[in-house]
């Protein structure tokens, strides 16, 4: 059997990235849904909003879009988004883990499909796609 | 007692189904807020039960029956669907690079391909009105209940020659098959067509954030001839990269409602746990059965919803 060095790394790296991720969102919805911290908009409003459509949904609660949440982690949701963000950069990590390996290893083809994915990730966590909507 | 446990929770599912969902639309007002998250974390328990005991991703049956049969409102739905299929892709992905059951040479340029058509498919489903979502995504539905029910497999497909773009791309290699105890080697074949199919998954994975399990795996076992148990493992991988660019898109819309995301994630992991040791003894045929039955039903559903027939 035979499996590629980039490939046990980042194996390897995937699953700590991941796992920190999951146990984080877990955590601060714990925190978040027993009250231990305010959440933005009460618990007891949430059947009445989240059946409307999502841009009726931000004009009520004035909820934040991009990254602007990061300046609301004192409120239990934000604080879940910390888990959410992490795991939606487990595989950028990962990306740039082996991107390092293959151009060490002078494996030209492969470094490129990697460099472009990282910035294909990049983009899109870096809300290029969606500024400005 | 395993196999009447597996029925009970077929039953459940089955009941929860079947509960009529304008009663759970008008009394979402009069109950308590919690009893929602606490009914999804039930129904993506079971949901992860299902799932993996019928060979299915999560996300293709989560987004039509809770867009169908709960409350919240299908922008919701697809930004916890996705993330559902994504946090399952990721946890289940490192063990698969591990054992050889998963190529990163293989999935790598579908990633790509794949990643970027996902954030124009989630553009498009946050340009276009409800409606129009709901009725595509149970057209979509329907059309993978039919490729589900006519798609065959093959264990090892014959790949007589490996095209130049393959051969440039790595995408051969060996890897060891458990059950047949022994290492296959492996290579694939019409790599430009794949990398056009993945670019239309791609869309539909970010669309409607139904992950893309269903047409990741016959793409690559039909299509590109890579051998199945290899293609199940370079599905999961490919999922996470292709629902984590269209996450970002959704995240960054506000379309992540970290209620009903957690009761999912958490929910439908604990239930996988428990799919992957009923594995062995789960009557596979009838829960096949079974979810291309709630496809089916939800498909119908969200067809009808869209047209406005039944809200």
């Amino acid at each position: 059997m035979q499996v590629s060095d980039e490939q046990r790394v980042y194996a390897r790296w995937l699953d700590w990235t991941a796992r920190i991720g999951v146990a984080v969102l877990a955590g601060a919805f714990l925190v978040y849904a027993f009250g231990f911290v305010e959440p933005q908009i009460a618990l007891e409003r949430l059947p009445g909003l989240w059946s409307l459509p999502l841009e009726r949904y931000l004009e009520l609660t004035g909820a934040p879009t991009g990254w602007q949440w990061l300046h609301f982690l004192d409120k239990g949701e934000y604080l879940c988004l910390i888990g959410v963000g992490l795991l939606g950069l487990a595989t950028l990590v990962c990306y740039l883990r082996i991107g390092i390996l293959l151009l060490r290893q002078r494996e030209r083809l492969q470094a490129a499909i990697v460099a472009l994915q990282i910035l294909v990730l990049l983009a899109a966590a870096a809300n290029l796609f969606t500024a400005g909507h | 007692m395993k196999s009447v446990s597996i029925r009970a929770a077929v039953l459940v599912f089955g009941l929860w189904l079947a509960a009529p969902a304008e009663a759970a639309t008008a009394e979402a007002g009069d109950v308590a807020w919690w009893l929602w998250p606490l009914g999804l974390f039930a129904f993506s328990f079971l949901l992860g039960i299902v799932a993996v005991v019928a060979g299915v991703g999560g996300g293709v049956l989560f987004v039509p029956l809770v867009g169908g049969f709960f409350p919240f409102h299908i922008d919701f739905v697809r930004g916890a669907g996705l993330l559902l299929a994504l946090s399952g892709a990721l946890s289940a992905t490192p063990a698969l690079l591990r054992n050889g059951l998963a190529s990163l040479r293989l999935a790598m340029p579908l990633a790509l391909v794949g990643s970027i058509t996902s954030i124009g498919g989630a553009l498009i489903g946050f340009a276009l009105p409800t409606n129009v979502v709901q009725t595509a995504l149970g057209l979509t539905i329907l059309a993978i209940a039919a490729l589900m029910w006519i798609a065959g497999r093959s264990d090892h497909p014959q790949v007589p020659a490996q095209d130049p773009l393959g051969a440039a791309f790595r995408m051969h290699g060996i890897y060891h098959d458990p059950a047949a105890g022994r290492d296959v080697e492996w290579r694939v074949h019409r790599t430009p067509a794949g990398l056009v199919a993945f670019a239309g998954i791609g869309v539909l994975a970010g669309m409607f954030g139904l992950g893309a399990g269903w047409a990741n795996i016959p793409v690559l076992n039909l299509l590109m001839g890579a051998p199945l148990k290899l293609s199940v493992g370079t599905s999961a991988f490919l999922l996470t990269v292709i629902d984590t660019s269209a996450a970002w898109i959704y995240i960054h819309r506000g379309a992540v409602l970290p209620m009903l995301v957690a009761p999912t994630i958490v929910g439908v992991m604990l239930g996988a746990k428990i799919g992957a040791r009923l594995l062995r003894i789960a009557p596979a045929r009838q829960v096949r059965r079974l979810v291309l039955t709630l496809l089916l039903v939800a498909g119908v559903r969200a067809v009808l919803k869209g047209l406005g027939i039944w809200n």
